[in-house]
């Protein structure tokens, strides 16, 4: 847990996070909206005191109520990996910028992200579809796409212990509860 | 206070909703099995892919009567010496088609067609260790116009059933199919995915079923054994295959 | 001369022949081309993006082909669509999805220790790594300490999967370069560590053996035997595969300067693992962002500078010796105790959050897993190196030959499972 990475991620990014940089083990994470990804990503990349050049992963989520984008970097000038989380894009034209200018392997993570979920990474030159069949209407991670028997939600459910969630008794499925975790 | 969970569906939810016919209590009406359920004989759907040009091919869809061949020789027919195999003329076993048999077993042709975990294990099924090419089936042709059979090895998935088939009728009669691997028998542990096929008899006929995930190498070689004996036993007449589950859909 | 246009694929209609002249003509079963349309490599929807238009237009003497999801080589059901000018490729256009399976939902609806045998089948040469990533990140969530032998004996069934992943590379490289007799000796190299790794976990493929906190079984005397048995003829047995081809002028003046990355663009395309080290930069998260007992344990991380396939293959050669060595200094020094933490058996971590890398023979496998406070992850995002790796190939191949087309991807190590998921 590299404290000195949060302070200077705080002091160079500032009010673009939102909120504080949070360590956990070996890593540490920020958050940002979508609009800053680019310039997040490129300062991450270029300035060499943070020199974040390898892009390990690039993620969608679907929180249930809103849509992130997670990227994962590493740097050789600290101990942990950096996790960036672009946060609050829209359930119904989730949209952010693209890091294929900074790193053009992204452009099939970002049409797995688009394939999976339907998150439009704007400027990226090749946004089809990459798993799915070309002609595939749905987006299959997003957790209004049920499988056909999703324990939770269909009406078969939980006929054995495993296939019943033991979710906390007001926590609404598919939903991601955000914590102080 | 009942623990019944805030989001299970009202009735009227329950109605609404289309399910999946896999759904306990949910049974269409046309797809109830009236009677037993137990699982007595599987049913065997008609080959409705094709048919002969000539009516009277294959025995005009008759059983083999004759099943002994010395029986047979001493019959008109069994004396004529007819060594050529096409669908066009009457296949009732002569001597020749016996050999053709057997020669076909011992030499089969797999094609190239792994496509998942299980092709690592075909693959091992093919080389030194558990050599293949003892029971004349080392070349695994590339192309499906030069081979017998089919050994399916993992996933097959929507996106990739279309090719599948389409190589499958590529491959000139007399051919056969090994589904290999639990994903090919049923689905396996992809059973519920989205973008798979639940096992390749949906859309294929199958011959051989081997299970396992992966089946070891001698596993397959053992379905492999049992493919030349099913040819060796068929002597030339072809039965109708069945295509899908062979389970009655209310089990 | 005037200049020929040659037809476009797919404006000639397919090819008919008059009734009684196809040679299979009185084959009913045989499909017939003009029963059905043939594959089109084009798509028949106007091209959607800019890439697209780019890559379905024409210039002047090019040509389609289409290496079909069904082809000789054996990287499994992967569809490339080349642009060839003559023989040499002018662009590809590769497309995935033939064995997606749909992992990461289906580990959605399924208990944390499930998730560990869906995720066996995505690199299913490597499945130990797979495994291992997730495995990593749920200990994360849960704050669960691996005991020391648990650990050692992680990376030692680690190392040996590391081994025989390599050695089918060495076997695959090989055949598609023309190779008959290296890919039947790797798989004897193969099978020997997979019947070890069998007595060890149960299974030879889809190991399905390490566990929340630990793993399933302890080493017992059926392994032990056969890896001190194998363990004493390793090195020759791999320095007469190597020896097949080292000095083969044939494969070296074919792999050498075959597929040549930089390193920028290496960085560029996030490519990792042996085909980054090959370029020159000495990126091994065994070092570089230690994991496990790999602080513990002595060994290089062979690097090379040309940046070819050659360099490539000869960088996973002397890894395999490093993974022997390894193996070596976990026999020595194993600890005893438990191989699994003490855990309830019903998972179920504090909401949050986790990323956890592991270095495997083709880069880094990461898993992202997100907890939501129940007993099922309520997302977990595979980073498989394979998908990133494929991607690198249309940055390498321009220019180069058709038939050195699957020499390059070979040389890359890509598993169709993982690129799927």
């Amino acid at each position: 847990m590299d404290r000195a990475l949060a302070r200077r991620l705080e002091a160079r990014f500032g009010t673009a996070l939102h909120g504080p940089a949070r360590q956990r083990h070996d890593q540490t994470e920020i958050r940002i909206g979508a609009g800053d990804v680019q310039d997040t990503l490129r300062a991450l990349h270029d300035e060499p005191d943070l020199a974040f050049t390898i892009l390990a992963d690039l993620a969608g989520v679907d929180t249930g109520t809103e849509m992130q984008v997670v990227y994962h970097l590493w740097s050789a000038t600290t101990t942990d990996w950096l996790r960036v989380i672009a946060e609050g894009l829209s359930r119904d034209d989730p949209r952010v910028p693209s890091v294929t200018f900074l790193w053009p392997g992204a452009e099939w993570m970002e049409r797995e992200t688009y394939d999976m979920f339907g998150i439009t990474f704007e400027g990226n030159r090749d946004l089809r579809r990459i798993y799915m069949p070309p002609d595939y209407t749905s987006f299959p991670l997003r957790k209004d796409f049920y499988l056909p028997d999703d324990a939770a939600r269909s009406p078969g459910a939980g006929v054995r212990h495993v296939e019943r969630t033991h979710s906390p008794v007001d926590a609404a499925p598919g939903v991601l509860r955000q914590t102080k975790a | 206070m009942t623990d019944r969970p805030a989001y299970e569906p009202t009735p009227e939810e329950r109605a609404a909703t289309p399910m999946a016919s896999d759904q306990s209590g949910n049974v269409p009406a046309a797809l109830t099995v009236a009677g037993s359920t137990a699982v007595s004989e599987p049913i065997v759907l008609r080959n409705e892919l094709w048919a002969p040009a000539d009516p009277n091919a294959y025995n005009g869809g008759r059983p083999a009567e004759i099943t002994h061949l010395a029986e047979f020789g001493a019959t008109e027919a069994g004396r004529r010496d007819d060594a050529r195999w096409s669908g066009l003329l009457e296949v009732i076993p002569t001597k020749a088609d016996y050999v053709l048999d057997l020669l076909r077993a011992n030499s089969l042709w797999p094609l190239l067609s792994g496509l998942a975990c299980c092709a690592i294990e075909m693959m091992s099924f093919a080389t030194s260790k558990n050599d293949i090419d003892r029971w004349g089936a080392f070349p695994f042709r590339a192309s499906p116009r030069q081979a017998d059979v089919l050994i399916v090895a993992g996933t097959l998935t929507t996106k990739m059933a279309g090719p599948l088939l389409r190589l499958w009728e590529q491959m000139p009669e007399p051919k056969w199919c090994v589904a290999m691997g639990d994903c090919t028998c049923s689905g396996g542990r992809y059973k519920r995915s989205y973008s798979t096929v639940e096992g390749i008899d949906r859309i294929m006929p199958v011959d051989v079923y081997v299970p396992g995930c992966p089946p070891r190498p001698e596993g397959l070689i053992f379905g492999m054994m049992k493919l030349q004996q099913l040819i060796k036993d068929r002597r030339g007449h072809w039965p109708e295959r069945a295509i899908g589950p062979t389970v009655p859909a209310g089990v | 001369m005037a200049t020929v246009t040659p037809p476009r694929t797919g404006d000639a209609p397919p090819r008919t022949f008059p009734k009684g002249t196809h040679p299979s003509e009185d084959d009913p079963n045989v499909l017939l081309e003009d029963d059905y349309a043939f594959y089109e490599p084009i798509p028949p929807y106007p091209p959607r993006t800019e890439r697209e238009a780019e890559f379905y237009t024409l210039g002047d003497g090019e040509m389609f082909l289409n290496m079909g999801p069904q082809h000789p080589s054996t990287h499994g059901v992967l569809r490339v669509v080349l642009k060839l000018d003559g023989e040499r490729v002018v662009d590809i256009d590769p497309v995935l999805g033939y064995l997606h399976r749909g992992v990461e939902k289906l580990v959605e609806n399924a208990d944390y220790h499930q998730t560990i045998s869906q995720v066996d089948p995505l690199e299913y040469i490597s499945s130990l790594f797979c495994e291992w990533a997730p495995v990593e990140a749920y200990e994360r969530l849960l704050d669960v300490e691996v005991p020391r032998r648990a650990e050692y004996i992680r990376v030692l069934s680690g190392e040996l999967n590391r081994i025989a992943s390599h050695s089918l590379f060495l076997g695959w490289f090989a055949l598609d370069l023309g190779g008959l007799t290296p890919i039947l000796w790797s798989f004897i190299e193969r099978d020997e560590i997979v019947e070890m790794l069998a007595a060890l976990t149960g299974q030879r493929m889809l190991f399905n053996y390490f566990r929340i906190g630990g793993v399933n079984g302890d080493l017992n005397h059926e392994f032990m035997s056969r890896l001190g048995d194998w363990m004493s003829r390793a090195v020759v047995q791999i320095e007469a595969g190597e020896g097949l081809l080292n000095e083969n002028e044939i494969f070296t003046r074919r792999a050498s300067g075959l597929g040549v990355v930089d390193q920028a663009t290496a960085l560029r395309l996030c490519m990792t693992g042996a085909n980054l080290r090959a370029t020159g930069i000495p990126f091994d998260l065994r070092r570089a962002h230690p994991y496990s007992i790999y602080p513990e344990l002595d060994f290089d991380i062979p690097t090379r500078t040309e940046g070819d396939s050659l360099a490539r293959y000869l960088l996973r050669m002397e890894e395999i010796k490093q993974s022997l060595r390894i193996i070596d200094q976990c026999l020595e020094k194993m600890p005893d105790g438990p191989i699994m933490a003490k855990l309830p058996r019903l998972i179920r971590p504090r909401p949050g959050r986790a990323w956890a890398a592991v270095e495997g023979p083709r880069g880094i496998y990461g898993a992202y897993a997100i907890s939501d406070g129940t007993d099922q992850p309520f997302r977990l995002k595979i980073h498989d190196p394979s998908f990133i790796h494929l991607q690198a190939v249309g940055a390498l191949l321009p220019g180069n030959l058709l038939a050195d087309t699957m020499a390059i991807m070979a040389s890359l190590d890509p598993v169709m499972g993982g690129v799927d998921k």
